[in-house]
């Protein structure tokens, strides 16, 4: 820990001196990334990375100009880098950096250690052999485990200078069921020893074995429960819509089932943090609530052009400047109710177990859609599997009919953290 | 493919090769530029540029990367002291481009401009190779679509920015649809290129495992891996493991000819090796599509609008869905056509058939062939290398609308 807070203040310091005196406001952010990636395929065969990231991204502004420039390497000479290709990247622009007065204060979060590979190994093993295993005809055909770690700094020529830390673990499955499609699976903790093999691996095959084969389903509105697997990309696909539209959909109408908050202080989600891309200290945003649209996820410069509050800046990575979006979604469940209990609330519709690839958005038309395992379900019991449906719909439509929430949340590292419980929506476009 | 003495990196390899690690496969370093213009009303708003250096060691199976091009760096990686390492240097970095220069007008229907630069060198045993590739542009259109050309871009007018006043939609059922080159060599990248990545094949997730030398389609169709065209986004003049780039026939005249394999899977298939890519320092070397050349024999002179009912300009993806083997086509723009003209355009859609039905429904081939801005990036597992296509028109019966 101490080495990467050494090589994160090279970076900040290195940065400084090259633009201090040069007339302009700056702001220096540095990461430092590491990870440890094991892959396992049908035939037992390991591969294993092990990676080090490291650079810095600088924000300059000043005489009515802006520029931004990133650079990856050692940690002094990147810091310079930065700096110099962000002076030299100046266009006309707004100042985007956000004062001094509204930054927050560095945290103390304790460092996170990237887990050995043997623990890693043990764990992945464990699943490998209790998936494979049994009578139920469910292959293995590729197993991955990730688990990283990172520390950042943030610094700005006004003195303000916060640090963070972070981690988290991502277990993939590709099986083979018996028959139809191959299924992709998704478990995300904040660390390894929150993965649980046996779980994992009940929740493996009884969703495998599920929907393997069966007719396509005539295209048809109905009601849809979606299992959190595929309701957390589509809530994530959501937030990033409403960030971009801004207030084009604030007046809609909206179910009030839905809470959906960004818990960037947590302690709810994935991953929280202490502060936002920018430095703003990091608040709960209430994106939906009460039958309302709420506030707009924004970045300074966002917040000060159309107005609204700052605080809603995301930086994945050093090689961006900071970009309003979603940090740690959270869909607060409405009512504890066990998923039978839903399951029983469809009349005529479908229950969507797991995703099959990722989710597709047009943001000009506001509609989304995606791939998924269905079972059709009559007065609460299954009647047919469908191995692959598409869901489709607006967001519109999905902003007003959402019926209920599940009690039973679960968690996904996806561009974004996301913790959301099984959601139950009111006719959705099936094919 | 070029001995780089002056910069020492021969010697790097020599000393590397010198200090006996054990299990050493080779070490792998990159420098990348990149430049983004964000475009407002046919202005440039703001422009962002990154650095990236960094170096990768594969070592008894394992895949160790670090940002950073130093010796101190390598040495880290390689677990030895860095003292033992010589001097080198790798080329300096180039200023961006100038996108008004290179543009003139920039085009009021685009929001941004990505310039891509990079330079990359492997070194195995004695050898160092540096690969050399085209300087990419990808253009990030109004509607949030992106067309990847080599530097500079080309602002003719692409598939998808046209105003369109009206949409129908079209109905379910089976339809003979005439692809476009933009929407055909989507369709040849998923059915052809992925299915023949050699570690797809030996884990038995493509259609065509252990059907090499079979005829799969009736037509004349050639289809074949070119990373020596430095026109098309794909090219390289070495492979990621040092390779000497050369073409690679995957189908000739119907008949599946090749696979695309890297050192690990060659041997297995027994093909040669050279078509292996790295997303960058951080991912492993693993066999990829480069740019695909479509050809046949038997091309009609122009596309057959008048044997379709559906003209497909532009896919927003194509999907082969490993295992159920069904070919997913999302069709972004598309016309409806009557008596060979167009009559409304449509709104977005979904063909979907199984590979057999794609196969067997292939009834022409048309001129004009053309450089495609499209597949474009390709993600395989997450990591993502630029790809390349030339292709013509493709007239295909059988697939069904969802």
């Amino acid at each position: 820990m101490r080495a990467s807070a050494d090589l994160l203040m090279a970076a900040l310091h290195s940065a400084s001196e090259e633009l201090t005196g040069k007339g302009v406001r700056f702001e220096v952010f540095a990461r430092l990334g590491e990870s440890a990636r094991l892959s396992r395929d049908a035939l037992g065969a390991l591969e294993r990375r092990s990676s080090r990231e490291f650079g810095v991204g600088c924000r300059v502004s000043g005489g009515g100009c802006a520029g931004f420039g990133a650079a990856s390497g050692r940690g002094a000479r990147a810091g310079r880098e930065a700096a110099r290709i962000a002076l030299g990247a100046m266009l006309p622009s707004p100042d985007p950096l956000p004062p001094r007065s509204v930054l927050g204060v560095t945290g103390t979060s304790l460092p996170h250690d990237v887990p050995d590979g043997d623990q890693l190994d043990a764990v992945l093993a464990d699943v490998a052999t209790r998936v494979s295993g049994g009578s139920h005809g469910v292959k293995l055909v590729q197993a991955r485990i990730l688990a990283g770690t990172s520390a950042a700094a943030l610094a700005t020529g006004e003195g303000f200078h916060a640090t963070a830390t972070a981690g988290g673990t991502v277990m993939e499955l590709l099986v083979a069921p018996p028959e139809g499609p191959w299924r992709h699976f998704h478990f995300a903790a904040p660390v390894v020893s929150d993965l649980d093999p046996a779980t994992i691996t009940e929740r493996v095959q009884e969703t495998a074995l599920l929907a393997t084969r069966g007719r396509q389903p005539e295209r048809q509105l109905a009601d849809v429960l979606l299992a959190p697997a595929v309701a957390a990309p589509i809530v994530e696909a959501l937030a990033r819509y409403l960030t971009a539209t801004g207030d084009r959909d604030r007046e809609v109408r909206v179910s009030g089932v839905w809470r959906l908050t960004d818990d960037r202080l947590g302690p709810e989600g994935l991953l929280p943090l202490q502060w936002d891309g920018e430095g703003l200290p990091a608040r709960r945003i209430e994106l939906i609530q009460r039958g309302k649209v709420g506030e707009r996820l924004a970045t300074w410069e966002i917040a000060q052009r159309i107005g609204g509050r700052p605080g809603g800046a995301v930086r994945p990575s050093y090689r961006h400047p900071p970009a309003a979006g979603p940090a740690n979604l959270v869909v607060h469940p409405a009512a504890s109710t066990p998923r039978s209990t839903l399951l029983s609330r469809v009349a005529s519709g479908f229950y969507l177990a797991a995703p099959a690839g990722s989710v597709r958005v047009d943001a000009t038309e506001g509609r989304f859609g995606v791939h998924a395992a269905a079972v059709a379900l009559r007065e609460g019991r299954p009647v047919a599997a469908h191995p692959l449906v598409e869901l489709r719909g607006s967001f519109r439509r999905l902003l007003a009919g959402l019926l209920a929430t599940g009690g039973e949340s679960e968690s996904f590292s996806l561009s974004c953290a996301v913790t959301t419980p099984s959601l139950l929506f009111h006719r959705l476009e099936i094919a | 493919m070029e001995r780089d003495q002056p910069t020492g990196l021969a010697e790097l390899a020599t000393a590397v090769t010198r200090a006996r690690i054990p299990g050493l496969e080779d070490l792998y370093v990159e420098r990348r530029a990149e430049s983004l213009w964000r475009l407002a009303a046919g202005r440039v708003a703001a422009r962002e540029t990154s650095l990236h250096e960094g170096a990768a060691v594969r070592r008894a199976g394992v895949l160790i990367s670090g940002d950073g091009l130093d010796r101190s760096v390598l040495a880290s990686l390689l677990g030895i002291a860095s003292r033992t390492l010589p001097a080198f240097s790798v080329p300096r970095f180039p200023e961006p481009p100038s996108l008004e220069h290179a543009l003139g007008e920039l085009p009021t229907d685009w929001v941004g401009v990505r310039w891509r630069w990079t330079w990359a060198a492997v070194l195995t045993g004695r050898r160092a190779v540096t690969v050399a590739r085209p300087q990419l542009a990808e253009a990030t259109l109004a509607d949030g679509q992106r067309a990847l050309f080599c530097w500079p871009p080309v602002t003719a007018t692409l598939p998808g920015s046209a105003d369109v006043q009206s949409v129908a939609a079209v109905r379910a059922g089976k339809v003979r649809v005439l692809l476009a080159p933009a929407a055909a060599i989507v369709l040849l990248h998923e059915l052809v290129g992925h299915p023949l990545e050699a570690d797809l094949l030996l884990e038995g997730a493509s259609p065509w495992s252990r059907r090499i030398g079979e005829r799969i389609v009736r037509l004349p169709l050639s289809v074949t891996d070119d990373p020596t065209r430095f026109d098309l986004p794909g090219g390289f003049s070495a492979d990621d493991e040092g390779t000497a780039a050369a073409p690679r026939a995957l189908l000739a005249e119907g008949v599946l000819a090749g696979a695309l394999a890297d050192r690990r899977t060659a041997g297995a298939l027994g093909v040669d090796p050279g078509n292996a890519r790295r997303a960058g320092v951080h991912s492993p070397p693993r066999p990829r599509i480069s740019n695909l050349v479509v050809t046949a024999g038997n091309l009609l002179l122009e596309p057959p609008r008048a044997d379709a009912s559906i003209e497909v300009l532009a896919l927003a993806s194509g999907t082969l869905e490993r295992a159920s083997g069904m070919v997913l086509l999302r069709v972004r723009r598309a016309f409806a056509l009557r008596r060979g003209a167009r009559r409304q355009a449509l709104a977005p859609f979904t063909l979907a058939g199984t590979v057999e039905t794609v196969t067997n429904g292939l009834l022409a081939v048309a001129e004009p062939s053309t450089r495609t801005s499209e597949p474009g990036w390709c993600a395989k597992d997450g990591e993502v290398v630029p790809t390349g296509g030339f292709a013509p028109w493709l007239l295909l019966d059988g697939l069904e609308v969802r």
